[in-house]
């Protein structure tokens, strides 16, 4: 029973993961696309005039040609998809899974540039107040260094450490732990 | 507020032979290895106005919880009492002291009070049993609800003719409790009673820390997004931001002297301890390592702060010289000791050290030799504070299941008993000097 349970958890998450997956990847196209539509418009303007009644993607459509559309879809995508990141016990260095995450949460900041981000560091609530505080903000500015590092101007992003003050899960198990010790994006406009 | 309102007259008419020497003076620094034998008599009614037993009861339990507290008496049974007990002459010759000497006891405590339109007279002695002498003599005068301070106010009295150092029971507690569902500050008396929540951030309130010389208290508030360090003055109920540098502002303590704070900062984008004054303004930098700095404590001299940092890997305490800056390494047992607190004496600094996921409080003498492990067993005890007298240590304690609450025990780890209330999850207690 447990077994299958379990089974039933990871196939959720493989799900989960390829569900994420294909959702995060429009938002990225959405700027490829913009950059090269306007050429291609123009050379198909004269032909394709017309069939305009595309509405599946009414977006994408007024973003051709409205660049703050762009940026506002860019915007939304950047709420949506910056992951939060996570360490290991009592640790500021990023691990080759947050690097990662980084990378396309950088992708999306350089996409959006008129978002801006607070970066917010936490730790589990093992270890004392005050030194975990300066551990979460640790975190924080390790963050916004390598995304700093991917091209993501740095005045764009503000860091606050919470320590342990606001945990995603108060169990006090190993996975709520590992789940506390992170560090989690705010977009503000 | 409640506290400002507090009309509370002590009046030193009996005082006659105050600082007489008790003929079994004690070691205050070892509570627990001599105890006095002490009799405590009923609260008896005096004068005009009725009886009140109400107003005797609750004085006599505020009193006894504090001698039993200190561990220094061995409270003679009640239940032993000869005939002078029920008798309320309250002067030496009146007193049959053989009665006393044939239970063992050695000291006395006395006392009668009255009750006389609204204002609460409540007057006491305590007898040297052996040689039949009065130690000290008061008559406390105030409203019914100051009952409870003048019973710890007797009982810092009765230490200090018995030791010769005040006991440190009329004293305030500051914590942090989520008792509202956020973290705001709060103050209780030592016992636990009359908590009075001080802030209404509905932030995060962390850290308090009582000014040595006002009755002004300095904490850490989220409120305007920014850890900064508050103060707060206790009376007029004033606050300000004393310290609003972007990030930590945290962990302030004043200096002995009340003039300087030292504290966390990360204005620079690591945290490191500084000295600011009392207007805010940054005095001097103590540390200055990429590591982690954080948790200052000054020894009562004000020469030196101990303080927790990873520089060497694991966060320890270290201790650094206020005025050569000179760093040294205190702590080296053990994986993780943080939250230090110099004690008033000076000789020992208690803080907390985890082992597989659990805090205890130890102790360790300056010079890094002879340290004691003080708490055992389930719970994790942490922020560990000193009693002003040195007596006493204050620490959170989460033994229910993740909540915290505040606990008090002796300076050897002795008598630990929990004395804030059910469901507050309480916090970062801190101990004022004598109120």
């Amino acid at each position: 029973m447990q077994k299958l349970t379990i089974t039933g958890v990871v196939i959720l998450f493989a799900l989960s993961l390829l569900v994420s997956g294909c959702a995060k990847k429009p938002a990225v196209e959405t700027s490829e696309v913009q950059e090269t539509s306007q050429v291609e418009m123009q050379q198909e303007e004269p032909a394709g005039v017309t069939d305009t009644k595309i509405e599946d993607k009414p977006a994408y459509d007024a973003a051709a040609y409205d660049a703050a559309g762009v940026a506002a879809a860019a915007e939304r995508a950047a709420a949506k998809g910056l992951k939060r990141i996570h360490f290991d016990f009592d640790q500021y260095v990023l691990t080759a899974e947050a690097k990662s995450i980084l990378v396309s949460n950088a992708g999306l900041l350089r996409a959006a540039a008129a978002v801006k981000v607070l970066i917010e560091g936490h730790c589990d609530e093992r270890g004392s107040d005050e030194y975990n505080l300066a551990l979460g903000e640790k975190r924080a500015l390790a963050t916004k260094n390598y995304l700093v590092s991917l091209g993501v101007a740095a005045e764009r992003m503000n860091v606050i450490s919470y320590g342990e003050e606001m945990p995603i899960d108060p169990a006090r198990t190993k996975q709520a732990w590992a789940k506390n010790r992170r560090a989690n994006f705010k977009v503000k406009r | 507020m409640k506290y400002c309102k507090i009309s509370f007259l002590l009046i030193i008419t009996l005082c006659l032979i105050c600082s007489v020497a008790f003929a079994a003076r004690i070691e205050i620094s070892a509570p627990g290895e001599q105890t006095i034998p002490l009799a405590m008599t009923n609260l008896l009614p005096m004068g005009v106005g009725g009886a009140q037993p109400a107003v005797a009861t609750e004085f006599q339990e505020v009193l006894l919880g504090d001698l039993q507290l200190s561990g220094l008496f061995d409270m003679t049974d009640p239940a032993a009492f000869l005939s002078d007990a029920d008798r309320l002459g309250l002067r030496r010759t009146e007193i049959d002291f053989y009665q006393w000497r044939m239970l063992g006891s050695e000291a006395l405590i006395k006392g009668g009070y009255s009750v006389t339109a609204g204002t609460l007279t409540i007057e006491l002695r305590l007898f040297d049993v052996i040689t039949q002498r009065l130690l000290t003599g008061r008559r406390y005068k105030g409203k019914l609800t100051d009952v409870r301070k003048i019973a710890h106010t007797f009982a810092d009295q009765i230490l200090k003719s018995l030791t010769g150092e005040k006991g440190p029971f009329s004293a305030k507690i500051a914590f942090i409790s989520k008792r509202t569902g956020r973290k705001e500050l709060y103050m209780m008396d030592v016992d636990g009673h009359q908590p009075i929540r001080m802030t209404d951030h509905r932030s995060i309130v962390l850290n308090p820390d009582f000014s040595p010389t006002r009755k002004e208290l300095i904490f850490t508030s989220y409120s305007k997004g920014n850890p900064d360090l508050y103060r707060k003055e206790i009376y007029t109920g004033r606050e300000s931001r004393l310290s609003l540098k972007q990030g930590l502002n945290i962990g302030g303590r004043y200096s002995p002297d009340g003039r300087e704070i030292a504290l966390t900062l990360s204005k620079d984008k690591n945290s490191e301890i500084y000295l600011i004054g009392t207007d805010g303004t940054i005095h001097r930098r103590l540390t200055n390592h990429y590591g982690i700095d954080v948790d200052p404590t000054w020894s009562p001299r004000g020469d030196k702060i101990a303080f927790v940092s990873d520089r060497r890997g694991n966060p320890n305490i270290f201790i650094v010289d206020v005025h050569t800056l000179e760093v040294r390494r205190l702590t080296y047992q053990g994986k993780y000791n943080a939250t230090p607190a110099w004690g008033p004496k000076g000789d020992r600094i208690a803080y907390s050290r985890m082992d597989n996921g659990v805090f205890n409080v130890f102790t360790i003498r300056e010079d890094g030799t002879d340290e004691r492990q003080l708490t055992f067993g389930k719970g994790s005890k942490e922020h560990p504070r000193w009693s002003p007298d040195g007596r006493f240590l204050i620490y959170s304690n989460d033994l229910n299941g993740g909540e915290k609450s505040i606990w008090i025990m002796r300076a050897d780890g002795t008598g630990a008993k929990k004395i804030s209330a059910v469901g507050g999850n309480d916090s970062h207690p801190a101990w004022s000097d004598h109120w």
